[in-house]
């Protein structure tokens, strides 16, 4: 695929979650405190808007990718699942020993929070030592 | 994992070519270059033709056990 597509989809994405954002917001859907926003929908606007942005500013730009970089990113990817089971199995001690009361959408945005964190903090150690 | 026999960079310093232009020739990152050449890295066997192919010279001549 080349790169005009992939920005086509990528700004198709943004402002498809941009619109959904604004349905919420005019049918108040979720108004609630979400993820330290109003509510759902301003919070999805906001996520729009971060797409947006990191779509222009990374523009057309081609990187290269090579084979190296593919196989430290299958290991970066093998150290993230891993990491994955060890906090799985560490949140369900630690929930045996306390009960932990977290909102589902706070625990869903932790986790993938967490995840980004692993796969990028080993995928660059490794692009780096390996 | 290891070869032992690397010459990559003995054939690239003969034919004074920067880590930089062989990266651009062999279609890769220089990282990748200096992995190779410090033994670090294990090229495929696409990459480790093209090398040879470069360097005009057999791929045992350049990776070797």
């Amino acid at each position: 695929m080349d790169m005009e597509n992939k920005m086509m989809i990528k700004y198709g994405i943004a402002a498809a979650v941009i619109l959904i954002g604004i349905a919420f917001e005019t049918a108040g859907i979720g108004e609630k405190d979400f993820l330290g926003f109003g509510s759902v929908g301003t919070w999805l606007l906001f996520i729009g808007m971060v797409m947006v942005i990191s779509t222009a500013i990374r523009g057309k730009k081609e990187r290269k990718v090579d084979e190296r970089m593919l196989h430290v990113a299958a290991k970066a990817n093998r150290i993230t699942f891993i990491c994955i089971i060890v906090a799985a199995f560490i949140v369900m001690i630690i929930d045996g020993i306390r009960p932990i009361a977290v909102p589902y959408h706070l625990s869903m945005s932790y986790l993938v929070c967490g995840i980004m964190i692993a796969y990028l903090v080993s995928y660059r150690l490794l692009l780096r030592f390996n | 994992m290891t070869i032992t026999k690397n010459r990559m960079r003995e054939m690239r310093e003969k034919r004074k070519v920067s880590q930089e232009g062989l990266a651009e020739a062999l279609g890769v990152t220089r990282q990748t270059i200096i992995s190779i050449e410090g033994g670090r890295y294990v090229p495929s066997l696409e990459l480790a033709l093209r090398a040879a192919t470069y360097f005009r010279c057999k791929v045992e001549d350049l990776f070797g056990l």
